[in-house]
């Protein structure tokens, strides 16, 4: 998995992600993270106001005006999305973040499903990383930066968060980390456990 | 080399998963209670998932609606 100085976040990324406990170990992954600023606008909560300002003062989070290039291949990748039959539609703020992975090699932080379905069909955005909080939770275990039963770490996140990780793709990075990247496959898949 | 057949299929089993677990754990009727918007905003984000356009629908900020999702049990699911 490459890895950027620099990652790009998403709305629904970004509220999910201020009401976990582990928040800032983002900044052990990315010298900084950029906020758009249609991004900023969605957030109203004391608690993610707060810790975004925080981190605003501090640097670790960056905010991202939009410039002329970027709205452009963003609006592309709208109109481009909705062209693909099957494909769910690409709106203006994920599309702003996935234009500036494509021209900036930025990592998008996104839960959007639409824009991970872009990225897997668009030629335009060959190239682009894409992480979830589950990439982001696994790569900041892998490293060390946040200890303990890799299980018990994300199920803290689900908690704090109500966000749902599927469990196919939960149980496949669990077994990676555990060192058993294959027994899942192996053994037929996983299958949604919900 | 998967095709893009093959590709849309495992979309679309995804979204499929996604959209049974929403639509099982939503508190339907604390979603039935709600003012014309919100419940709609709350219906389509059980059918769609996209909470952009949810919040949109619903006359609020992506956050504010997230908060709103949390209320109606109905889990973010990725």
């Amino acid at each position: 998995m490459s890895l950027s100085d620099f990652a790009i976040a998403d709305t629904c990324f970004l509220i999910d992600w201020s009401y976990w406990s582990h928040r800032n170990v983002l900044f052990k992954l990315f010298r900084a993270v950029f906020v758009p600023e249609v991004v900023l606008r969605e957030v109203k909560s004391e608690r993610a106001v707060e810790w975004i300002a925080a981190m605003l003062a501090s640097g670790q989070l960056a905010l991202y005006t939009e410039t002329s290039d970027v709205v452009g291949l963003a609006t592309r990748i709208v109109e481009r999305s909705r062209l693909v039959p099957g494909l769910r539609g690409v709106d203006l703020p994920e599309a702003i973040c996935l234009a500036v992975g494509k021209l900036r090699g930025y990592v998008v932080l996104t839960e959007n499903r639409g824009a991970i379905m872009a990225v897997d069909f668009l030629e335009e955005l060959s190239g682009v990383v894409i992480w979830r909080a589950l990439e982001v939770v696994k790569e900041a275990i892998r490293r060390g930066s946040i200890t303990g039963d890799p299980r018990q770490v994300f199920k803290l996140y689900e908690e704090e968060t109500k966000h749902r990780f599927s469990r196919a793709e939960l149980e496949a990075v669990i077994n990676e980390l555990e060192g058993k990247a294959g027994e899942v496959e192996e053994a037929g898949g996983g299958g949604e456990g919900d | 080399m998967v095709s893009l057949e093959e590709r849309l299929e495992k979309w679309r089993r995804l979204e499929e998963e996604a959209r049974e677990i929403r639509r099982r754990e939503a508190d339907w009727k604390f979603i039935e209670g709600l003012p014309p918007k919100l419940r709609a905003a709350l219906k389509y984000y059980v059918e769609v998932g996209d909470m952009y356009v949810a919040s949109r629908i619903a006359g609020l900020t992506v956050e504010e609606f997230n908060e709103l999702r949390k209320r109606a049990g109905i889990p973010n699911v990725s």
